[in-house]
């Protein structure tokens, strides 16, 4: 590859400019709006004035670009959690969010990582704070699923079954579980044909909260609904070997229920290797959310 | 190499997301497509898996938006990679990129951003070029951009500055005349001075698009409009002095039915007669 070193000048050129991209955008008027005057002077020292605007307005067209761009891609993102605050509170979240977590990555998909967990902090008080993070979380999950690689689904052989109990099941990229308090897996149904930037109403709260498993399939992202104790026990496969997490969910159940688990464990477990929740098995301890499947 | 060949007169359409469904179930008669090649990059399964029952009919070149030829920083060694595989994939008749800047110091502004026009510059890109060409294995086209500032800093008009890199590199010109005559508008050049002053045997292949009028008169360069007359116009004067060539239509935003679409495509025969 090319050896040559660029000219001291064109990084500081870049960076001046770049200051000039990042300005955030005005909304004390109730629209988004770039503000020239506060432009990076170098910047606006390197530019020339046009023929149909001086050079911190030609500057701002860039400005407008980068954060409309932005705004855009986080809340193709989290399309649910967009529409529940309304695009105009969902942008300020956005700016403040890329403000302090700017894209570092060629792949513009990536700028919305991390986004779910920044909400967490900057919701505050949000009377809707928790609804608002169950949906930034099932758009993070749902978005995971979209942009996870292909895996084959485990089909345990014999020797697999012998050595199941002491193993941990491996997650497969294209599978989360969700439990759900809003019915909100429903509202980001109804609202992908529903373009719009008005804020939605939340639904009411679940009278029970209920888990899903969430599969990328050929023609989507389905939503199964899983039992209760089906959900619990999936999610503690995530993380612990098949024995532990058998042990783990017996200990939370209710005495009256612990008669029938093993036989409905066993039922649960057979159904989650049929429809492809796992990869295979392992006996290391997961290394993280980025290996497999997300749970929500 | 790649073993596909795009006709010199090839009529072709820069795939999206919203196409797949018509597509998918017309097969339209298309010369070539031309995808977005980091939407293609990463593992994601579902992009791969349509990108591929298109490649199965109809060639497939490449068109990026995130090289960073003249950034600061040292091309991306990583992003090579994935681009020269994908390349190999889809067995891409060329690879296209634009000849500016996208980021620096670490952060990615995710735009097509311009550069001084200056000799010194010329030199870096065309080095940057040959290399990336060599690595590809492939014909590698440079793009011109539509730009919104100029830089008292230049020395070289637009044209002279494309036309050095392009010849010192031993790379490719990929000919943007909705491009041009944005930038002619909004720096108040002579949109045929540029033309003028194209070697259209290095001509890979010309883009057209269509553009937005801002209140204070600016053109950006917005992809979300047929192509208007002037461009048609450009088109046509470029056609009569270095056509054939292969053209792409790029519709980027507010996307109308895929009929339409290529109904716009079907116009630049209309123009070249």
């Amino acid at each position: 590859m090319s050896d040559r070193v660029p000219p001291h000048w064109l990084g500081e050129l870049q960076a001046h400019f770049g200051a000039v991209l990042r300005s955030p955008l005005d909304r004390s008027t109730g629209t988004l709006r770039a503000t020239p005057a506060a432009y990076d002077a170098d910047a606006v020292g390197a530019v020339l004035d046009g023929p149909r605007a001086r050079a911190p307005e030609r500057l701002a067209v860039y400005n407008r670009q980068y954060w409309f761009r932005l705004f855009g891609v986080l809340q193709t993102a989290f399309p649910l959690t967009a529409r529940l605050l309304g695009h105009w509170r969902f942008n300020d979240h956005a700016g403040r969010f890329l403000l302090a977590h700017p894209p570092h990555s060629w792949d513009i998909d990536h700028a919305p990582d991390g986004f779910e967990a920044f909400l967490g902090e900057t919701l505050g008080d949000d009377t809707a704070r928790d609804a608002l993070l169950e949906a930034a979380r099932i758009d993070a999950a749902w978005r995971a699923l979209f942009r996870a690689p292909a895996a084959a689904p485990f089909r345990p052989t014999a020797a697999d079954a012998a050595r199941l109990l002491d193993a941990r099941l491996v997650p497969s990229p294209a599978c989360a579980f969700v439990l759900e308090r809003w019915p909100l897996l429903e509202l980001k149904s109804a609202l992908a044909s529903a373009r719009g930037e008005a804020p939605v109403p939340l639904p009411a709260p679940l009278p029970q909260a209920r888990w899903w498993a969430l599969v990328r399939e050929s023609a989507g992202i389905r939503h199964l609904p899983l039992e209760a104790r089906e959900g619990e026990l999936l999610a503690l496969l995530r993380r612990c070997t098949v024995r532990d997490a058998l042990a783990a969910l017996e200990e939370a159940v209710p005495a009256p229920e612990r008669a029938a688990l093993p036989g409905q464990a066993q039922r649960w477990l057979a159904r989650s290797v049929e429809r492809g929740f796992w990869t295979g098995l392992a006996t290391e301890p997961p290394s993280g959310d980025g290996q497999g499947s997300t749970q929500v | 190499m790649s073993t596909r060949s795009i006709a010199r007169d090839a009529l072709g359409l820069g795939l999206r997301i919203p196409h797949y469904p018509w597509l998918f179930e017309h097969w339209p008669e298309v010369g070539y497509f031309e995808v977005i090649s980091e939407n293609f990059l990463g593992p994601a399964l579902p992009p791969r898996a349509r990108l591929d029952a298109v490649r199965a009919r109809y060639p497939v070149v490449l068109h990026g938006v995130g090289l960073n030829l003249l950034g600061h920083a040292p091309l991306d060694e990583a992003y090579l990679d994935a681009l020269c595989r994908l390349a190999d994939h889809v067995d891409a008749p060329f690879v296209t990129d634009h000849l500016c800047w996208t980021g620096a110091h670490g952060v990615s502004h995710h735009d097509l951003l311009p550069a001084p026009y200056v000799p010194e510059l010329v030199e870096l890109a065309a080095e940057r070029a040959h290399a990336v060409q060599r690595r590809l294995g492939r014909p590698f086209g440079i793009e011109n951009l539509s730009s919104y500032v100029e830089f008292g800093r230049s020395t070289m008009t637009e044209w002279d500055f494309y036309a050095s890199v392009v010849r010192e590199s031993g790379c490719w010109f990929m000919l943007d005349v909705n491009n041009i005559y944005v930038s002619s508008q909004n720096h108040g050049f002579d949109p045929g001075a540029y033309l003028d002053a194209v070697d259209f045997s290095r001509v890979l292949q010309v883009h057209i698009a269509g553009h937005t009028r801002e209140p204070d008169g600016t053109l950006v360069d917005t992809h979300d409009h047929p192509v208007p007359d002037a461009v048609w116009s450009l088109y046509a004067r470029a056609w009569r002095q270095g056509g054939p060539f292969p053209t792409l239509l790029e519709w980027d935003d507010r996307i109308p039915p895929m009929p339409e679409v290529l109904a716009e495509l079907a116009k630049a025969r209309e123009a070249r007669a």
